[in-house]
């Protein structure tokens, strides 16, 4: 305990609000939790608190006010309560379950609250807020999976709904605790104090925490109501750029796969790139999630494949999305349905899957691309002249081409309306004469961007 | 019309016969022993309208009552004074305790009261009985036509059941022409499915025992905050009603009280009930027990295939799910009540209590009970297809195992899903004219947005024309007429073309005008799904 209010005097002097936070840690050694939890009881805690936080800031040149001795004073109470908590946790008391820790580590992070609600607290101490929110979201993972492992269903609280709520209970804590994050970013926005010394400061953190909160809840949809008061409110608040660069990324991650689940490839590209390029070099786990959407995001818009060089040092990408770009890259169809057949499961998983399912066209492109090739050049109608290519195709030999890959025969009248699909597309240009059986392609530029 | 819930208003009183001869719901009827195996309830047409009276009585609503209502005793001694007889005592008293307010049904007509009455003192008159009957212990004329009534019905059903002819109505019923199945066949086949010993007598015998009396005390109470008004109000508030109905969701929902310690069990033994939001916690005897439901679906499956009265059936159904929940049933009778929900919603195109059904459904399949879960799964698909849910639709597919995913329906749902995606319209129609089930009630939803989508990629990529017979064979049409119909509805004229005995489709002009790309952005733009959260 004598540690805590040393190094709270000394944040206090230095104004240093991640050391101050360090002393609100629930991440501590059985010894240390034990030693916390002894050093007071629940008569005389209060006053042992009080009077440590008073002679600890003693000495500052601003003394604390009496009202922010009073706020602190809660906060480490309930604190305290926590660990106790924690303590049982960790010694494995019949009593005790992550619920408890999850429900007295709520109590602290509302005493913070009404920290900066009513006994101003000063802006700078907002890393106490992240220690705080951080862990309560651990806890309510961990109180879900422990209740829902042990007892299967417990007849927990009944509504009066005509149906039963199928998902009730099953993210009962997470839920809440997504309730205290958004009041936490609440706190944050609402500030209205001078930007040196204002909360927002503390914005991106807690709403990247929310943003991964309603992703694990299966409610991404959730994170846009966010992220519009953040754009109504961008006014008065500091840049992005301005935030540390972990939290930038992060965000921007978060905003890219948000724009890409609403299949908007250009908008989410372009925050996914921003996230690439100021991802730190050696976090690899990073870079990977940011590629995972960020290649198929480049598929669709520009048509362009990763390079080797790109998936050389992450293995698990290669084996992701190396056979869907092979097939891809040599137009072969059959190939492609089956490299996204056996991996569906993964980019199911990873909601990737309906996304690269549209990889097909460029698949099929390159296959038609090739009997475009294939077809050689119209004999020359006078000396000298510039070789034509045939631009008249029979719509058999892409027929053909189709159904060469796949050993089955397609219903002409099917490749026809792949055909279709392409020309509407402006994956190639041209025309199809159906009463004469034949593709009309353009003289310049049949199929456009790639050079024929 | 709801039949079961006439809104019949009430003179202010409820009726108190005091001495009861003849008892409306008597404790038991007989019921002749089964004598065919046959389908239980078919409806051979004929009988059908019979049975519509039958039931009709407890629909029609009493006449307007006159407002300056006369003495009790003036019709009855005006009445007999006409024939100039003389009347006994007794007979002037019992004709005026028939008009006394407290015994008045309204269920019976004034006009069929006095009738009724004319009748019985003339029997009595001519017979020569009237001075030997003890009038005072006479049943009153009202509750002699309502014993009638429950008669006639009793022996109504019993026709049914034991008609002989019986057996073939059931092949006799007319085949639906449609590709898709109804519901009701869907019902017909859980019918079969129970063996014929299931069904006993007895609870057939109950059963009518109910749909000739729909427990009029239970009624009442109901419709006891309207009764008050006069019938032409209440007529304007039944349109209202009508209106209103199968919008039974309203966006507000009051909050929730507090929960309940536990699940009720219910003691309530009728069988209909009226759907109302619960605002308090559940009374244990408005809340029918599993073996009453039970009862409750074998009825309302036959009231569902003799009325078709889409209103009614999804009241009753909604306040069957919510007597479940409050009791928390899950087992393969809930699935059975959701499953059979679930169908006719989808059958008469509501969408929103068929997405709360199949919601429910998902999660009761989880439970590992068993039910038809491949057929609505494949529906969840098509389901999600429509509302263009991408998220629910990646959540799904991330749901599905290997095994499901080769079930046919499944297969189907997901073969119609990967078709849109590619913009491959030629084999989404093809699939769309090949549903297993009820995937075609669906499909119809969105495939006329998929049919302008087509519309675009065709006018682009086909010059300069091709024959309507193409667009009839590739967009599925049902013959070059609907295909035209739908273009000149969609576009106008100005598109097709008669050319040697062919009809053809400009598709050049169509292109160049732009004339489908609008049409198709706004069929994309709005589906909005009443109900969806």
């Amino acid at each position: 305990m004598d540690t805590i209010f040393r190094e709270f005097g000394e944040a206090f002097s230095q104004q240093n609000g991640y050391q101050l936070s360090q002393t609100l840690t629930p991440q501590l050694p059985k010894d240390m939790l034990r030693v916390i939890w002894r050093s007071a009881n629940h008569h005389d805690v209060k006053s042992v608190l009080r009077r440590g936080i008073q002679s600890s800031s003693s000495s500052l040149m601003n003394r604390l006010s009496r009202e922010e001795v009073d706020g602190w004073v809660e906060v480490y109470y309930t604190y305290w309560k926590a660990c106790e908590h924690l303590l049982a946790m960790e010694e494995g008391s019949s009593n005790s379950s992550w619920t408890k820790v999850y429900e007295a580590w709520k109590e602290m992070l509302n005493a913070l609250h009404r920290g900066y609600t009513n006994y101003g607290f000063e802006a700078w101490t907002i890393p106490c807020i992240y220690v705080g929110a951080k862990n309560l979201r651990i806890f309510a993972i961990r109180a879900d999976q422990q209740r829902n492992s042990s007892s299967a269903q417990e007849n927990s609280g009944m509504s009066f709904q005509d149906d039963f709520d199928p998902e009730s209970g099953k993210n009962q804590q997470l839920e809440d605790c997504a309730r205290q994050l958004n009041r936490m970013f609440q706190l944050c926005l609402s500030d209205r104090a001078p930007l040196e010394e204002s909360r927002k400061w503390g914005i991106y953190y807690v709403v990247n925490l929310l943003f991964k909160t309603y992703f694990k809840l299966n409610s991404a949809s959730l994170s846009k109501n966010m992220l519009k008061s953040l754009t109504a409110g961008r006014g008065d608040m500091p840049g992005l750029s301005a935030f540390p660069k972990s939290q930038q990324v992060t965000f921007k991650y978060y905003e890219g796969v948000l724009h890409f689940l609403e299949e908007n490839y250009v908008e989410s590209e372009k925050h996914l790139t921003i996230a690439w390029n100021l991802c730190h070099k050696n976090a690899m786990r990073n870079k990977e999630l940011i590629l995972t959407y960020l290649i198929p995001c480049h598929l669709l818009t520009t048509h362009t494949l990763p390079t080797q060089q790109l998936l050389e040092p992450h293995p698990r990408l290669q084996k992701l999305f190396l056979p869907l770009c092979r097939s891809i890259k040599k137009g072969e169809l059959h190939a492609f349905d089956i490299a996204l057949q056996e991996a569906e499961d993964e980019f199911v998983k990873r909601r990737i899957y309906l996304t690269l399912e549209r990889g097909r066209d460029i698949a099929l492109r390159n296959l038609l691309r090739k009997v475009f090739l294939a077809g050689g050049f119209e004999p020359p109608k006078e000396d000298g002249a510039k070789p034509l290519r045939r631009t008249r195709i029979p719509v058999d030999e892409f027929v053909a081409a189709i159904s060469l890959g796949s050993q089955q025969m397609l219903d002409p009248d099917e490749v026809e309306c792949l055909l279709a699909n392409m020309i509407y597309k402006n994956l190639m240009k041209g025309y199809i004469a159906r009463e004469r059986g034949i593709v009309v392609l353009s003289k310049s530029g049949a199929f456009p961007g790639t050079g024929v | 019309m709801m039949p079961a819930w006439p809104s019949v208003p009430n003179q202010g009183t409820q009726p108190s016969p005091p001495a009861f001869t003849y008892h409306p719901g008597p404790a038991y009827t007989p019921v002749q022993v089964r004598q065919s195996f046959a389908a239980p309830y078919p409806t051979p047409p004929p009988s059908y309208s019979v049975s519509q009276v039958a039931y009709g009585h407890s629909q029609i609503p009493a006449p307007v009552p006159q407002p300056t209502y006369p003495p009790a005793a003036a019709p009855a001694s005006e009445e007999p004074a006409k024939k100039k007889i003389d009347w006994p005592e007794s007979v002037r008293f019992y004709v005026q305790r028939s008009f006394l307010p407290e015994n008045l049904d309204q269920s019976v007509s004034r006009q069929d009261m006095e009738a009724k009455l004319k009748e019985i003192i003339s029997h009595a008159n001519e017979t020569g009985i009237m001075h030997t009957i003890n009038w005072d212990t006479m049943a009153l004329p009202q509750q002699i036509i309502k014993h009638e009534r429950t008669q006639a019905l009793i022996s109504q059903v019993q026709a049914l059941t034991t008609d002989p002819t019986r057996g073939t109505a059931a092949a006799t019923v007319p085949v639906n022409p449609s590709r898709k199945r109804k519901s009701g066949n869907m019902s017909e086949d859980m019918d079969n499915a129970l063996p014929p010993w299931k069904i006993s007598a007895e609870s057939r015998g109950l059963l009518q025992d109910r749909i000739t009396q729909p427990s009029p005390d239970k009624r009442q109470t109901m419709d006891e905050p309207l009764s008050k008004k006069d019938s032409k109000f209440q007529k304007q508030l039944e349109k209202r009603q009508k209106r209103f109905d199968g919008g039974y969701k309203s966006a507000y929902r009051s909050p929730s009280p507090p929960p309940s310690d536990g699940p009720v069990v219910g003691t309530c033994t009728t069988l209909e009930k009226r759907y109302l939001r619960l605002t308090a916690p559940p009374v244990a005897s408005v809340v029918r027990p599993e073996h009453i439901l039970k009862q409750t679906l074998q009825l309302l499956k036959k009231k569902w295939k003799q009325e078709q009265n889409y209103s009614y059936i999804c009241d009753q159904f909604k306040s069957m799910r919510q007597d479940l929940t409050v009791q928390r049933i899950k087992n393969e009778f809930t699935v059975e009540v959701y499953e059979i929900h679930a169908r006719i919603a989808l059958e008469k195109g509501d969408l929103g209590e068929y997405n709360q059904c199949q919601t429910q459904l998902k999660a009761l399949y989880q439970l590992g009970l068993k039910g038809s879960p491949v057929e609505f799964k494949a529906y969840r698909i098509l389901y999600f297809i429509h509302t263009a849910n991408r998220t629910a639709l990646n959540d799904v597919l991330a749901d599905l195992t290997t095994a499901e995913k080769k079930e046919r329906p499944i297969k189907h749902a997901l073969d119609v899903r990967s078709a849109l995606a590619l913009g491959n319209y030629h084999r989404f129609f093809q699939l769309y004219l090949d549903t297993p089930n009820m995937g075609g009630y669906l499909m119809d939803m969105f495939v006329d947005r998929e049919r302008l989508a087509a519309f675009c990629n065709i006018c682009k990529a086909y010059k300069p024309d091709v024959r309507l017979r193409f667009v009839t064979e590739e967009l599925g049409f049902e013959g070059d007429q609907h295909a035209a119909q739908f273009i000149v509805d969609n576009v106008g004229q100005g598109v097709l073309e008669e050319r040697n005995s062919d009809i053809m489709f400009l598709t050049a002009q169509a292109d160049k005008s732009q004339l489908f790309e609008p049409l198709r952005a706004a069929a994309f733009r709005r589906i909005d799904i009443k109900g969806q959260i």
